[in-house]
C-alpha cells in the first residue's frame, strides 16, 4: 500500500491538443477576501465535449465555474488571479466587458431560477438584450430552444402563464432553454439536477448530451454516475487544487492518483 | 422506575392532569390577550361612532362633502381636511417613492460592502426620529429656506393667467401644502427605503446571478428582474408609508399653515384631518364642534385602514409567490 501511493503522482493532468481547446485555464487561484480556495488551477476544456467536475464538498468545483464567466465580479473582496483564456484572450483581465461575456458564457444554477415573467418571456429575456429580431424570428428561437431543452411540448399551449408555475424539473428546463436561447458559445451547469426527480434529471441528461454537437459543456456535479454517463473529460478536484483530469472513461475505471482513486471507489468523499 | 407497566394514559393520571390543567390555563391567557386587543380595537370603532354620531345626524352627508369649517358659526364639513390630507400624503408618496427606490437599490446592489451595515443602518435610525423633530425643524428651517429659493422663484416664474399662477398663488412664508408634502417625504422616505431594502433582499441571489448570467447590465438586472420581482410587495410598503404619511400629526400641523377649506394651491395653507384634530381639541367647547372631530377621526381612521388592509392584501400575496 504505501509502496503502491509513492510511486503514484499527486496530481497528474491531461494536456489536450491546443486546436481542441476552447477554455485554457492557467494558474488559476482564487479568493473569497483573504481566503484562498482555488490553488494553481492549470486545465483546459475541449470544444464540443462535455466536462464534468467532481469532488468533494467544499472542493472549489463551483468556484472553479463562477470564474469562467466572472460572477464572482458581483462580489466584492472575490477575486481571482492567472489567466483563463477564451478561445485565447484572457476574460480575467479588466478591460473584459463582462455583461458581453456572459452572454458568450451561459449558465444554469443548482435551483431553478425562473424571472417572475411569462414563459415565453424567459426564453426571450436574453436574446431581446443583445438582438434586434422580428416578432415572428423570435418565436421561433423560443421555440426551438424550448423544443432542444425537451419542454416545448409541455409548455406550448401556455407559454403566456408565469415561469414561476412550472414544476420544479420543468423550471430547470426552462433556464436551460432560456440560457441556449442566446446560443452562447459556452454552458456552464452548477449541479443542475441535484433539486430534480429522477425521471426530470433523465430528461435533463438527455438534453445536456444532445447539446454537446454545438456547445462547450462543463458540469459540475456531485453524481458520478452523472459525470460518467454524461462527460468526455473529468475533473477531480479536492480542497481547492485540481488533482486529477482526463478521459472520463479513464479516471473512473483507472485513476492515476491516489486521491481520485479512493474517491471514485468511495473511500472518503 | 424500572417496571414494565406503560405510562398511563388515563385522564386521570397525576402527570397528564397536571399538564393539562396547565396546558389549558396557558391557552386561556393568550386566547384572553388576543380577545383584548379585539376589544380594545372594537372599542375604539364604536366610541368614535358614537361620539361622532351628532356631527352625522346634525350635517348628514354635508360632513363629508362640505369643505366649510366654521367654530364660530357651529358649521362643519370635512371634505377641506380629507383633501388635505389625501394631497400631502399622495404628494408625499409621489416625491418620497422614486428616492426610496433609489437609496434600496443603491444599498442592496451598488453600495461598497463597508459601508452597507452603517447606511443601512443609519436609513433605520431616520426612520425612528420622532416627527416633532421633523416640525421642528421643518418650521424653523426648511420653510424659509423652502419659501426663499423654491417658492418664490416658482411663483415668479408664473405667467398671469395661467393655471401655473393658479396652482402657485400663496404667502410666500415657506408653509402650505407643498412644504407639508415635502416635510413628510422626507418623514417616510426612510421607512420605504429600509422596507424596500429588504425586499430587495428577498430575491434569492441565484435568481439576479442567471440574469447577470445571461449577459445584463446591473440597470436592465433590477429593472427587468428585481423590479418585478418585488412589484407586489413593493406596493404594500408604499401602502405602508402613505397610511403613516395620512396620520402624522405633529410635522404637518407645524407647517401647513392650518387653514380650514379647500387648498386652492400648492403654496396655499391648508390643514389635515390629524392637523385639525391636534389644533382644535383642546379648544373645542361645543357638543357639535367636539363631536366633529371625534367623527374627523373616525373618517381618518377609515381611510387609513383600507390603506393598511389594501397593503396586508399584497404583502400576503407576494408572501405566497
Amino acid at each position: 500500500m504505501n509502496a503502491q501511493t509513492d510511486t503514484q503522482p499527486e496530481t497528474a493532468v491531461l494536456d489536450l491538443p491546443p486546436e481542441t481547446v476552447k477554455l485554457a485555464i492557467r494558474d488559476l487561484n482564487f479568493f473569497y477576501g483573504a481566503k484562498q480556495s482555488l490553488f494553481d488551477v492549470n486545465v483546459s476544456f475541449a470544444a464540443n465535449a462535455v466536462t464534468a467536475l467532481i469532488g468533494p464538498s467544499g472542493c472549489g468545483k463551483s468556484t472553479l465555474l463562477r470564474t469562467l464567466n466572472r460572477m464572482y465580479s458581483l462580489y466584492p473582496g472575490q477575486r481571482a488571479t492567472g489567466e483563463v483564456l477564451l478561445d485565447g484572450e484572457d476574460i480575467l483581465g479588466p478591460r473584459v466587458n463582462v455583461a458581453a461575456l456572459r452572454a458568450r458564457i451561459g449558465m444554469v444554477f443548482q435551483k431553478p431560477t425562473p424571472f417572475p415573467m411569462s414563459i415565453f418571456d424567459n426564453v426571450a429575456y436574453g436574446v431581446r438584450l443583445y438582438e434586434k429580431m422580428s416578432k415572428p424570428d423570435l418565436a421561433n428561437r423560443v421555440e426551438e430552444s424550448l423544443r432542444r431543452a425537451a419542454l416545448w411540448d409541455e409548455v406550448k399551449d401556455k407559454l403566456k402563464e408565469s415561469g414561476l408555475g412550472l414544476s420544479g424539473g420543468q423550471q430547470q428546463r426552462l433556464c436551460v432553454a432560456r440560457g441556449i436561447a442566446v446560443k452562447p458559445e459556452i454552458l456552464l451547469l452548477d449541479e443542475p439536477a441535484s433539486a430534480l426527480d429522477p425521471i426530470s434529471t433523465a430528461r435533463l441528461e438527455e438534453t445536456i448530451a444532445a447539446l454537446k454537437s454545438e456547445y462547450t459543456v462543463v458540469i459540475v456535479t456531485h453524481n458520478m454516475g452523472q459525470a460518467a454517463r454524461l462527460s468526455d473529460h473529468t475533473g477531480f478536484m479536492y480542497l481547492g487544487k485540481l488533482v486529477e483530469f482526463g478521459e472520463t472513461e479513464q479516471l473512473f475505471t483507472n485513476p492515476v492518483t491516489t486521491r481520485a482513486r479512493d474517491y471514485i471507489t468511495g473511500r472518503f468523499g | 422506575m424500572t417496571s414494565a407497566t406503560p405510562a398511563p394514559l388515563a385522564a386521570d393520571a397525576p402527570r397528564s392532569a397536571r399538564g393539562t390543567g396547565l396546558d389549558r390555563a396557558f391557552e386561556a391567557i393568550c386566547f384572553g390577550a388576543a380577545t383584548f386587543l379585539l376589544v380594545a380595537l372594537g372599542g375604539l370603532i364604536v366610541s368614535l361612532a358614537v361620539g361622532g354620531w351628532p356631527a352625522f345626524a346634525h350635517f348628514g352627508l354635508g360632513f363629508l362633502t362640505s369643505a366649510e369649517w366654521d367654530p364660530v358659526q357651529e358649521i362643519y364639513g370635512a371634505a377641506g381636511a380629507v383633501a388635505g390630507t389625501l394631497i400631502t400624503a399622495s404628494l408625499a408618496l409621489l416625491f418620497a417613492l422614486p428616492l426610496a427606490l433609489g437609496v434600496a437599490i443603491f444599498l442592496v446592489e451598488l453600495c461598497p460592502a463597508p459601508l452597507r451595515r452603517p447606511i443601512g443602518t443609519a436609513v433605520e435610525l431616520l426612520a425612528g426620529i420622532p416627527s416633532i423633530v421633523y416640525g421642528m425643524w421643518g418650521l424653523f428651517v426648511f420653510a424659509p429656506w423652502f419659501a426663499k429659493h423654491i417658492q418664490v422663484p416658482l411663483m415668479m416664474s408664473a405667467k398671469p393667467g395661467t393655471i401655473w399662477e393658479a396652482i402657485t398663488t400663496g404667502v410666500p412664508n415657506g408653509s402650505g401644502i407643498l412644504s407639508a408634502s415635502l416635510i413628510l417625504a422626507i418623514m417616510i422616505l426612510p421607512f420605504m427605503a429600509a422596507t424596500l431594502r429588504e425586499l430587495f433582499l428577498t430575491i434569492p441571489p441565484q435568481v439576479r446571478e442567471s440574469a447577470y448570467g445571461l449577459g445584463s447590465t446591473t440597470f436592465e438586472v433590477i429593472r427587468k428582474v428585481s423590479l418585478p420581482y418585488v412589484r407586489t410587495g413593493a406596493i404594500g410598503a408604499v401602502m405602508l408609508g402613505l397610511g403613516r404619511a395620512l396620520g402624522e400629526t405633529m410635522a404637518v400641523t407645524f407647517i401647513i399653515g392650518n387653514a380650514h377649506g379647500f387648498p386652492n394651491s400648492l403654496f396655499a395653507s391648508g390643514s389635515t384631518i390629524a392637523s385639525t384634530i391636534a389644533n382644535e381639541f383642546a379648544e373645542a367647547t361645543g357638543v357639535l364642534h367636539t363631536s366633529s372631530l371625534i367623527a374627523l377621526g373616525l373618517v381618518l381612521f377609515i381611510i387609513t385602514f383600507t390603506v393598511l388592509a389594501l397593503a396586508r392584501v399584497l404583502i400576503g400575496r407576494q408572501a405566497n409567490l
